[in-house]
């Protein structure tokens, strides 16, 4: 095919795509680690992996450009997204340490890590010329792709289903609670649980119902003139009436 | 797969001159947002008509500027912003959908090689060889407006709307994507200009009914029947059409993701939902109904209908045909629930898409490595007896044990809530018939011994102004 | 442009001309609307009741899991994309479907194991 035959050097389209999506996605990525809503943390990762699949686009494997944005963009960080959801947007960090000794850890794999991508960066610059693409891209670049994956690399293939499988299931089993049918509670259960003592069978007044004000501070009367504390929302504070307030203004019953 | 000389190959795309791709791409626009204005109207239209009413017939003729004058209406309109809202995403999430939606359009094949000005060039924006995995892309990307919208708004019913779409087109995301492998797998390509080509004429088959060679169908809506459906379905999931409308159910959460939003933000999500219906419309016509090509009756006596700019004719025809379905089925079917939403995508749509993906695997390629006739009979038939006895020999379901309803009265636990006597007979009462009998002996016999409660209701009456 | 970047150069330009677009439609609206905020009008939409603070509830962890299931058959779907391309090329045939269908399998397993326990049932 043809296509691929323009991807040989570094044409003036891919030096434009590579120069002005290259600072972008620096500065997603910083934006990443900056953003103090986690949310949006997530959308600027979002942004940097959108650049990385154009870049795969722009260095002739087109596929894997739209594989990084259907996988990544479009499912891990779906998945991101509602994890974060999980945890409510008020959720602030932690400061305590749970893990010992991991800003040691952090820092000597990002030295280690810096080194490889460093060491890549070299042989890079080190004026190599790729060979190899106009080949591995022959008959398409879906086509090699398939053909080195389902020959060459099979076995790895097979095992990325398990390590798939494996990694579902654990998020099934940490995150669903499976409930036997005996935990279900039929409706004679339902109904002794209501009348048993100490549980109010009827329907509770609403705050305010029979009361002298609609403030939902106010308790209903019970149908002997007491006040019924259960009327009120258990997170309203309680406060003690003064005197001034509590003796009646004699304006009732005139 | 034969290649027609009309028909573009994938080493015709990107030798346009510069002013030709720009034109390409505003048409392309006007067409998807001339789309929207029409399919709006249309919708109403189709969907009062199936009501037996008038629909809109106000605005222009046949009330066909109506679109555009909600559409004024609601860009002067004010917008308003929640207090709670988180700004920056509260106001680029409506307009991802839109842009992602309007993006698949560009990888549409209206047509055949025409000539524009002199230019011999597709009558298709671009294709590129993974052009269906693009499609699939700006969808997956489209989910993210839906849920940012409803998250940003900062409000209870955005949240679960959001929540609710974007888990419904995950799910159906996953069928979708699965249904289109057959296809790839039939046409051998992921551009949607080879997959047009791919199901041109049908050939010859190689076997035969009493020496008479019929002609194969090309149309992988026929082939690929298991395919086509769960396509469908999932389009209808995946633009959040009735009957699978849930974020937007008015009844459990008010306008869904939409709660918050107002004016031209209201507006770009209504619009995208729009342009997703017309880009998948476009996409079935493509990849399962023969994309531009004109359907059989005509192809038959008119052997031009292939070439020039008629084929564009067919392909919108198509898409409007499509359009027609998914209103029609708007107006026909109630919205389902939630959990039998989520069990036809889960335990139904998928586990049937891998099962065929393989049986078709396995099939053509039993077909290419030219098993003998009885060999490949044994096989298929050996995998049917194998398929039946797993069916068969599959543990069922513990029967219930049968009980009567005596022992099923007496096993209910105390303190259960009192029955009426099962056998309890209201017999009739002497007096009402007396009555009835005495005043109005001809409504009796007219309505016959069977309308009893009407003569009783009659009586009722009749008893209290005695 | 060349043959190869154009066919995408021109999916990048429809893009931006949608982005395009919307920015200017979105102008449009900021000059033509009116505009008279009020405080009523800025709180959230809660079915005729004051709302009470800003409401970003949780979301349910079945989400977390469906969402998982999706990253799982998504993975599987882009594999499956270049196998339907190549397995009936001469030199796969039915190995390639057997591949695949080890693939498929394992993956249906994980399918399987939330059908028993229930994880697909939306209660």
């Amino acid at each position: 095919m043809s296509t691929v035959l323009a991807a040989a050097g570094v044409g003036a389209g891919e030096a434009w795509t590579f120069w002005i999506l290259g600072p972008l996605a620096i500065l997603a990525a910083l934006g990443m680690v900056v953003a103090r809503n986690a949310v949006h943390s997530a959308l600027w990762l979002v942004l940097v992996m959108l650049c990385l699949g154009v870049f795969y686009v722009v260095q002739a494997g087109p596929f894997i450009g739209l594989a990084q944005i259907i996988v990544y963009t479009g499912a891990i960080m779906m998945l991101f997204l509602f994890v974060l959801m999980l945890v409510g947007r008020d959720a602030s960090d932690s400061l305590i340490e749970v893990l010992r000794g991991q800003r040691l850890a952090a820092v000597a794999l990002g030295l280690g890590f810096a080194g490889l991508v460093g060491a890549a960066f070299f042989r890079a610059l080190d004026s190599r010329d790729a060979i190899g693409l106009a080949q591995a891209n022959a008959e398409g670049n879906v086509q090699g792709i398939a053909a080195s994956l389902f020959t060459r690399y099979v076995f790895a293939f097979e095992v990325t289903s398990a390590l798939l499988i494996a990694a579902a299931i654990g998020a099934m089993i940490l995150a669903h609670v499976e409930r036997h049918k005996d935990q279900k509670f039929t409706q004679p259960d339902l109904m002794r649980a209501r009348f048993a003592p100490g549980n109010y069978p009827g329907p509770k007044p609403g705050p305010g119902v029979y009361a002298t004000s609609t403030s939902v501070a106010t308790p209903g009367l019970l149908p002997d003139g007491r006040l019924s504390d259960r009327t009120i929302s258990p997170i309203l504070p309680k406060r003690e009436l003064t005197e001034a307030e509590s003796t009646p203004k004699a304006t009732e019953g005139r | 797969m034969r290649f027609l000389t009309q028909d573009p190959t994938l080493a015709d795309f990107g030798h346009d001159p510069w002013w030709l791709i720009l034109l390409k791409i505003v048409v392309a626009f006007i067409f998807g947002m001339s789309m929207i204005l029409l399919g709006v109207w249309f919708e109403r239209r189709v969907v009062a008509r199936m009501a037996v009413r008038p629909g809109l017939n106000q605005v222009g003729p046949f009330g066909l500027l109506q679109t555009l004058a909600d559409g004024i209406k609601g860009i002067l309109k004010e917008d308003l912003l929640p207090r709670t809202a988180d700004k920056v995403v509260f106001f680029f999430a409506p307009t991802v959908p839109a842009i992602f939606a309007l993006t698949a359009l560009s990888v549409i094949p209206f047509g055949p090689m025409v000539s524009i000005f002199g230019v011999q060039t597709p009558l298709q924006v671009t294709d590129v060889p993974v052009a269906v995995l693009v499609v699939l892309a700006c969808s997956a990307m489209g989910i993210y407006g839906i849920v940012l919208g409803g998250w940003a708004s900062g409000s209870t019913y955005p949240l679960l709307g959001g929540l609710r779409s974007s888990a419904q087109m995950i799910s159906y995301e996953v069928a979708m994507g699965l249904s289109i492998v057959a296809v790839f797998m039939t046409a051998g390509t992921m551009s949607t200009s080879g997959i047009v080509a791919a199901q041109a004429g049908g050939s010859e088959a190689s076997w035969s009914i009493f020496g008479w060679h019929p002609t194969v169908p090309s149309w992988y809506a026929i082939l690929l029947i298991p395919s086509f459906l769960i396509f469908v379905v999932s389009a209808f999931g995946e633009t959040n059409r009735a009957p699978f409308d849930l974020p937007e159910a008015e009844t459990e959460l008010v306008a869904g993701y939409m709660t918050e939003y107002s004016s031209i933000k209201f507006l770009l999500y209504l619009l995208s939902e729009y342009v997703a219906m017309v880009v998948m419309s476009s996409i079935i016509a493509t990849m399962f109904l023969g994309g531009w090509r004109a359907p059989w009756p005509i192809t038959a006596f008119w052997s031009g209908a292939n070439s020039g700019w008629w084929p564009l004719l067919w392909f919108l025809a198509k898409v409007v045909l499509l359009l027609f379905i998914f209103v029609w089925v708007r107006a026909t079917l109630p919205r389902l629930r939630y959990d039998q939403f989520m069990k036809l995508g889960w335990k139904v749509l998928l586990p049937v898409n891998l099962i065929w993906i393989l049986l078709l695997g396995g099939l053509r390629v039993m077909q290419d490595e030219q098993f003998s006739g009885r060999n490949r009979w044994l096989i298929i038939g050996g995998a049917v007896v194998a398929v039946l006895l797993v069916a068969l020999l599959w543990p069922a379901r513990k029967a219930e044990p049968k009980t009567t309803l005596e022992e099923q009265m007496s096993a209910r636990p105390s303190g259960s809530f009192p029955l009426p006597p099962l056998d309890l007979q209201v017999p009739p009462s002497p007096r009402a018939k007396r009555v009835v009998a005495e005043r109005r002996p001809a409504n009796v016999t007219a309505s016959g011994a069977g309308s009893g409660q009407v003569a009783d209701a009659d009586t009722d009456a009749d008893e209290k102004e005695v | 442009m060349g043959g190869y970047l154009g066919s995408y150069a021109t999916l990048g330009l429809l893009l931006a001309v949608g982005v395009l677009f919307f920015l200017v439609a979105m102008t449009a609206n900021r000059l033509l609307r009116t505009n008279r905020p009020s405080a009523a009008k800025s709180t959230t939409y809660e079915c005729g009741l004051d709302p009470v603070g800003g409401d970003w509830a949780q979301a349910q962890i079945r989400y977390y899991v469906y969402a998982y299931l999706y990253v799982l058959f998504a993975v599987e779907a882009v594999f499956l994309f270049p196998w339907a391309v190549i397995f009936d090329d001469p030199g796969f045939g039915m190995t390639a479907v057997v591949e695949m269908g080890i693939f498929v399998g394992v993956l249906a397993l994980g399918l399987l194991y939330a059908w028993r326990k229930r994880v697909l049932q939306w209660t």
